[in-house]
């Protein structure tokens, strides 16, 4: 097995002076599950085929163990690839299709066949292997896919959005399914999403990646406890951080008529009079009117376990993704009697408040 | 306020390489890939060359051809006659006026043949007649016949009627012989045209015939103009038919023009002449080609990729 | 108002009226051309099926039934002998070299910059009029001593022996050459539009895998092109059968046939029918060329059962 690691790897596209990727530095641990995540066209898969070889690498270097593999062409690298349409082969046969790369690197035919054989158990398409993939359903075809990778034993997997063409709820039977496997088979894994659920719940650690630059890496839980900036905020949790304007005044930040106390340290690393305060769903206190930022149920959200409160309120709120601000999300227990068009107070639980500098984006310190 | 967060600010502007690096797949060495490359450049270079050639060609002096093939003319440009090859061609070997029979005749046929297998090729793919697959093939079938086997017959019977030597005949032999492809390649393209429209045609009253007129050719319009410069080029370059159908100056098309100035040209060393000829018939496809590479190229391959 | 259903069964009655005066619409449009298809093409077909099988030597003289006479004749000339030879060797080796060169190039086009300009330059002799071609390989081919053609003059020029190209013991090869060269660019682009949708990322996989050119192409191209090779093997195959004006004009002195060593079918029954020597013989040019409509059959339909396969699903 073998660590992965990007030092200042740059991709560029021709006809486009800004790089698809732009100075990435990234250590991925031997055995671990690092996830990619970002919005469409941030450049993931091309960092993902930058590993693999087939994108050439325009400054920086990768590593894969202890080699340096950025000028090695695909099948130095000891890599396998997972492709989002899972590339099969449509004239194969599933075995052949497992067996492929086994064939082409000239393994002997009966130790092929018993590595398919075992690839094919192991993700239970023994049934299938003289089946063309045409005749297969998606799911079955990913297997298809995972088996082919796994088959190699290779020191890294890539795969690249995996799941996306699969319905709603294969996807997250799958999901569980590829981490639990990647877990017995420790091999390194660089796994591509653009959904954050599934990055958070299949990665070690998560990467965050927009417009090409890498925003934040960490567990999950340091992602969605201490997101690094604004973006990352915004990006992940479901629903989003409410993202509240503020000023500063004193020694603390105004929203609406509530004061939110900022320490020294990072009244200190503001640079301007505009800060951001981040609240989750779940960060909220609901009380009376009149007491913490008003606000106005717009919507009623009623998931049994728990009910989102959509509010209007007078606050001017950041949009991470450049829409119009959403109202404000508010978590309350499940059953709840709250209606449409009742009037309450917001106040943030303390400990569950996140502070940006409107300015940068950036995390002020705790 | 609705601000979107940005992070790319500022900082030292970086130049983007000129040329993004190839994936290493492409840079490992194979000896194929290396041969194949060998053999697609000099390929090219061959045609390149040999097009280069011809059109020099037809402003040299037969001893300029034979012994300077690369270098430019010069002889006739010398004497104040540049364009003494090509005269001579379109004057003295008859080409001036193969050329304008050529034009005419070419034209003539391409648009009759368009107008006669689009409906036929319209019937067969949009009318829901049963059977229609099975007429498909039957007339595709024609497209495998060599003409040399149809000759024969065609020949008597044209004598017959009196049109041998006559470029009625040749008209009506040309647009019958295309038929086969002309309409075969039609039925592709009004097999892919969408419904909707003609459904919607339909419930506004129009009649069949109307509809046929008003919506579907200009729909089929690129797969029509398509087939009528495939036709020209075919009937340009046609050489077999104009032999056997034409036997008298008057009424020689260009290819027969030149099939009969190839050994007269040899026996007197009009070499140049004989150039030129040649450049007069390829030219104006090489112009047509420059023009219309994309569409000549698909509507050629479109039958068989399919 | 009328009831809501009222509109709809309107609509379907109409459409169904609709439908049978499309149907109407499928004689007037269909009829010309498959008249002049089967006046044209079918019934000469036949007709000359039928002259095969007597002894006519055209205006003037009566056709009389002569049987297999003409069979047998053909097989005991030599001049037959050589043509029929020619033909098959023409649509053997001429479609083996152009489908060879044809694969070798999907291998590097595929990945090749400037690669659509390279196909237009190979397509392009195949709008080029045959006769032109065959007169313009006559002038660069020529052999004569201190005027030699251009392949003569670039041989001499690196020190090589020049070589008689149109001599008829090298005619032949000399046509398949040509052959080649001139129709590779077609069988090229057809390939080339099969290669450009076969999705990329199987290409990505199998380098991944460390595939070789060689193995991309057995294992990937070649079964994913399968159908369209075997289109164009039929489309070589009927237009090699009729290979005429390039032998006639490349290999003779042009007005009248070439030595018999070089003919085609296609020559052959130009020869017997309209060729300048002597009377013509319209049953033996006939029975000729039912030979040639039966080589074109058998061969398509051999390539059909050879090339015959699942069709790929995606
Ligand atoms: N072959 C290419 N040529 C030019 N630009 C490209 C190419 N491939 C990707 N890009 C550009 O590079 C950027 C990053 O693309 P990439 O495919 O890595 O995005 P992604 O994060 O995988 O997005 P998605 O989630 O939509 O798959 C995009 O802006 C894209 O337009
Ligand atoms: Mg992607």
């Amino acid at each position: 097995m073998a660590t992965v690691s990007f030092a200042g790897t740059t991709r560029y596209y021709a006809g486009n002076p800004v790089p698809a990727v732009d100075g990435l530095d990234l250590e991925v641990a031997d055995g671990e599950f690092l996830v990619l995540v970002g919005p469409s066209g941030c450049g993931k898969s091309t960092t993902l085929r930058m590993l693999a070889g087939l994108e050439g690498v325009d400054g920086g270097t990768i590593h894969i163990g202890e080699r340096d593999v950025t000028d090695l062409p695909p099948k130095e690298r000891d890599i396998a690839m997972v492709f989002q349409n899972y590339a099969l082969y449509p004239h194969m046969t599933v075995g052949e299709n497992i067996g492929f790369h086994l064939k082409i690197a000239k393994m002997a035919k009966s130790e092929r066949e018993s590595r398919v054989r075992e690839a094919a158990a192991l993700l239970g398409l023994t049934d299938y292997l003289d089946r063309k993939p045409a005749k297969l359903s998606g799911g079955q075809r990913q297997r298809v896919a995972m088996g082919r990778a796994i088959v190699r034993s290779p020191q890294v997997f890539c795969m690249d959005e995996p799941l996306s063409n699969l319905d709603a709820k294969l996807r997250v039977q799958t999901r569980t399914q590829i981490a639990s496997l990647q877990r017995r088979l420790g091999v390194t894994t660089i796994y591509v999403t653009h959904d954050q659920v599934e990055a958070m719940t299949m990665g070690d650690r998560v990467a965050v990646l927009k417009d090409g630059l890498l925003q934040q890496c960490d567990t999950p839980i340091g992602l969605f406890g201490k997101p690094a900036n604004l973006f990352v905020a915004g990006f992940i949790g479901s629903p989003a951080m409410n993202l509240i304007v503020g000023t500063v005044s004193g020694e603390s930040a105004e929203v609406d008529g509530s004061a939110i106390p900022l320490t020294p340290a990072q009244r200190a690393a503001l640079t301007s009079e505009a800060v951001v305060v981040g609240v989750r769903p779940e960060g909220w206190e609901i009380k009376a009117p009149g007491d913490g930022i008003p606000a106005t149920v717009e919507v009623v959200e009623e998931l049994g376990s728990d009910q989102y409160l959509y509010c209007s309120t007078s606050t001017s709120r950041v949009s991470v993704d450049g829409g119009a601000p959403e109202p404000i999300a508010v978590r309350a227990p499940g059953m709840s009697p709250w209606q449409r068009g009742e009037k309450l107070g917001l106040v943030p639980v303390p400990g569950a408040v996140h502070l940006f500098d409107a300015a940068t984006g950036a995390r002020l310190p705790d | 306020m609705t601000s979107t967060v940005d992070e790319r600010l500022g900082g030292p502007v970086r130049k983007p390489p000129r040329k993004p690096k190839p994936a290493p797949t492409a840079r490992g060495f194979s000896p194929l890939r290396a041969l194949g490359m060998a053999v697609v450049w000099l390929f090219t270079a061959l045609n390149v060359l040999v097009l280069y050639w011809l059109v020099m060609a037809a402003f040299k002096s037969p001893i300029e051809i034979f012994t300077k093939p690369f270098a430019l003319p010069s002889y006739w440009i010398e004497r104040g006659q540049a364009f003494r090859n090509l005269a001579y061609a379109w004057n003295n070997a008859g080409f001036g006026r193969a050329f304008v029979i050529t034009v005419v005749l070419v034209a003539v046929s391409s648009v009759a043949i368009v107008l006669l297998a689009a409906p036929a090729a319209y019937a067969l793919t949009r009318l829901g007649v049963r059977g229609a697959n099975g007429l498909t093939n039957f007339v595709a079938i024609g497209m495998g016949i060599p003409f040399q086997t149809v000759v024969i017959p065609l020949f008597i019977g044209m004598a017959e009627l009196d049109l041998t030597n006559n470029l009625f005949g040749l008209f009506l032999i040309y647009v019958a012989l295309s038929l086969p492809f002309t309409v075969f390649l039609l039925t592709g393209f009004f097999r892919s045209l969408p419904d909707e429209l003609e459904e919607a045609a339909a419930i506004d009253g129009a009649s069949p015939a109307r509809t046929f007129f008003t919506i579907m050719l200009p729909l089929a319009r690129g797969g029509l103009i398509t087939a009528l410069i495939l036709n020209a080029i075919g009937l340009w370059n046609e050489t077999l038919l104009s032999i056997v159908f034409l036997n008298e100056n008057a009424n020689f098309t260009l290819a027969r023009a030149l099939f009969a100035f190839n050994s007269a040209a040899s026996y007197q060393s009009e070499y140049g002449g004989l150039v030129a000829g040649v450049a007069i018939v390829v030219l104006p496809m090489l112009v047509l080609y420059v023009l219309l590479a994309r569409r000549i190229i698909t509507g050629l391959t479109l039958g068989a990729g399919k | 108002m009328a009831t809501v259903t009222a509109p709809a069964e309107g609509r379907t009655s109409s459409a169904g009226a609709h439908l049978s005066r499309k149907k109407r619409l499928f004689f007037p449009f269909f009829l010309p051309a498959v008249t002049l298809y089967v006046l044209f093409l079918l019934v000469p077909t036949v007709a000359t099926v039928v002259l095969g099988f007597t002894s006519w030597s055209g205006a003037g003289d009566t056709p009389r039934f002569t049987g297999l006479d003409n069979y047998g004749e053909l097989i005991a000339s030599d001049a037959f002998r050589y043509s029929f030879l020619n033909t098959v060797l023409y649509i053997v080796a001429g479609g083996v070299g152009t489908f060879l060169l044809a694969f070798l190039f999907t291998m590097v086009l595929r990945e090749m910059r400037g690669g659509k300009v390279v196909r237009a330059v190979l397509f392009f002799p195949n709008i080029v009029a045959p006769v032109a071609l065959g007169m313009f390989f006559g002038i660069i081919l020529v052999y004569r001593p201190n005027r030699q053609g251009l392949a003569n003059y670039l041989l001499e020029s690196v020190g090589i022996d020049a070589v008689k190209f149109l001599a008829p013991e090298n005619i032949t090869w000399v046509v398949t050459g040509c052959l080649i060269w001139a129709s590779s660019g077609f069988y090229i682009t057809i390939l080339m539009a099969a290669v450009d949708r076969i999705p990329p990322y199987l290409y990505e996989d199998s380098d991944i895998a460390g595939a070789t050119p060689w193995q991309k192409f057995r294992h990937v191209t070649l079964p994913l092109t399968w159908d369209v090779v075997g289109v164009a093997g039929v489309l070589w195959t009927i237009s090699a059968i009729k290979i005429f004006e390039l032998v006639f004009v490349l290999a003779g002195p042009g007005t009248y046939s070439p030595p018999i060593r070089s003919w085609t079918l296609g020559v052959y029954v130009f020869d017997r029918s309209f060729g300048d020597q002597g009377a013509p013989q319209y049953g033996m040019a006939c029975a000729a060329a039912v030979v040639m409509i039966l080589l074109v059959s058998v061969l398509v339909v051999l390539l059909r059962r050879l090339m015959r396969r699942d069709t790929i699903q995606y």
